[in-house]
């Protein structure tokens, strides 16, 4: 079956990994994933501190290729894009004067049809039906992932039902379990890591992604996973800042779920790209013989 | 605030304030009776004294220089977990934005001028390509953090300083292959400068 896919700019760049990674394991399940065509940055969490209107209009020309390419489901996997492109379908939806306003600058128009997926809203379903365990060749037995879901995954600007809990989301830990691994219960799973704040404003973000990384040791997390690019990046990139100035001895491999899917599917990690990590992330996998 | 003695309150000057606010943030203020759950759950409220509650409180008052250079406004990670918690549906993060807007149209220096110069950054790299480029993207944050360190008299070696600061982080991205350095270009590219052009001129710049 196939599906229409919004990468976004971080997974045609530094998070490339990341879309290489979703291809490759929707694919064992049976979706392909239909780029949409010439698609545009949705303008991230960047827009709406400048400018509403390009907040909404820079997703709605997504959504109208969306809606235009036949198909009717779009997964976006990176948080942000998914937050401001649902958040954008809401405004629209409500607003008929802005829609009409922005539809006149489109060659594809608006019209709200598609429904928009987050990889969780994806990955769920296939495991509540039993497809990950039946395309996984082996249990991630030994694995204690501290499931990272950080903001946009959950919470909107705007009133959007999603149908996960909002405090104690558990659908990364509903795969994670399909898998064969062990999720670890803990409480910073919908804290910010800071996001863009890592470049404008350090000291705020190193802060918080000490907080996290603590409490995923104190609670006897042994890696985390995470859906975001943002927050991946950032968990992964700048843990070794965050263990300098905070003391914290050990590392925690910051994992894709996408990549814990793909060990269990049998894919090398070279094949998932998992070698590009800044935080070694082999280590573990071969400690626990997943690899 | 906290050093007033006695509540200054001008009707005036506190309605032209709060509506302004809350036309353009969609965010009805008034419902705010101030019970602080947005408070308890600001992962910045420690480090910026002012939390949400107190922003809007401000806001009520019509204290207009004070809602636009506070360190809530541009410490704000836009988590949104103040207005997910609110129970009166109060998304502060989105007052937040629409503050950074209005600070940006007052012309007045933002109070951290490297979030603002971050995202302005941002949209010009979009407006660009229809998509970001990341080095084109930093490089335009960062030329805009020397050229304020130099017009406020930080000198080249603050301004160099700044740049090498990223430049360090630049490293390792190199090593794992995760800078592209070809930028990713839209080939409907003039419908992204419509859009633009229909925004205004406010954003980039």
């Amino acid at each position: 079956m196939q599906i229409a896919y919004y990468p976004g700019c971080s997974l045609h760049a530094s998070s490339e990994l990341y879309d290489i990674q979703c291809r490759k394991v929707f694919g064992q399940l049976g979706l392909e994933l239909k780029e949409l065509e010439d698609w545009n940055c949705c303008g991230a969490t960047s827009a709406s501190k400048n400018d509403d209107f390009l907040a909404v209009a820079l997703p709605a020309r997504n959504l109208g290729i969306a809606d235009a390419s036949g198909l009717s489901e779009l997964l976006i996997p990176c948080s942000s894009c998914y937050n401001r492109t649902m958040v954008s379908q809401k405004i629209l939806s409500e607003d008929p004067g802005l829609k009409d306003k922005i539809n006149s600058e489109l060659s594809k128009k608006v019209e709200g049809k598609i429904r928009i997926s987050s990889i969780l809203d994806l990955l769920v379903s296939k495991a509540n039906l039993g497809g990950i365990v039946e395309k996984s060749t082996k249990k991630l037995e030994g694995l204690k992932p501290a499931c990272y879901y950080g903001c946009l995954l959950t919470r909107f600007p705007c009133d959007i039902k999603i149908s996960d809990n909002v405090e104690n989301p558990q659908g990364m830990e509903t795969v994670c379990k399909a898998l064969g691994a062990d999720p670890i219960d803990w409480s910073y799973k919908t804290d910010c890591c800071g996001a863009s704040a890592a470049i404008n404003d350090a000291d705020t973000s190193l802060f918080l992604m000490s907080q996290i990384i603590k409490d995923g040791f104190a609670r006897g997390a042994n890696c985390f996973v995470a859906t975001c690019p943002m927050c991946q990046f950032n968990l992964d990139m700048y843990q070794e800042q965050v263990s300098e100035r905070y003391e914290i001895r050990k590392k925690l491999p910051v994992f894709f779920i996408t990549e814990l899917l793909g060990i269990a599917m049998g894919f090398t990690p070279h094949e998932l790209q998992i070698d590009r990590h800044f935080t070694d992330s082999l280590g573990l996998l071969k400690e626990l013989k997943l690899i | 605030m906290k050093g007033t003695a006695v509540l200054q309150f001008e009707t005036g000057k506190s309605q032209s304030l709060i509506q302004e606010v809350t036309v353009r943030s969609g965010q009805n203020l008034l419902a705010c009776y101030q019970c602080r759950r947005c408070a308890a759950g600001c992962p910045v409220g420690e480090e910026t004294g002012v939390t949400p509650d107190r922003l809007i409180r401000m806001i009520m008052f019509g204290e207009r220089e004070e809602a636009l250079n506070n360190l809530l406004v541009w410490k704000c990670v836009a988590c949104y977990t103040c207005g997910t918690r609110c129970p009166n549906n109060i998304q502060t993060a989105r007052i937040n934005e629409t503050l950074k807007q209005m600070s940006k149209e007052a012309h007045t220096e933002p109070l951290l001028p490297k979030v603002a110069a971050f995202h302005d950054a941002f949209l010009k790299s979009t407006s660009h390509f229809g998509r970001v480029n990341e080095i084109e993207f930093i490089g335009l944050y960062e030329i805009r953090n020397a050229k304020r360190e130099l017009k406020s008299g930080g000198g080249w070696k603050a301004a160099i300083d700044e740049i090498k600061n990223n430049v360090k982080l630049g490293i390792p991205m190199m090593k794992m292959k995760r800078i592209h350095f070809r930028p990713d270009k839209i080939k409907n590219l003039s419908e992204i400068k419509r859009l633009y052009k229909k925004a205004g001129d406010k954003s980039g710049g």
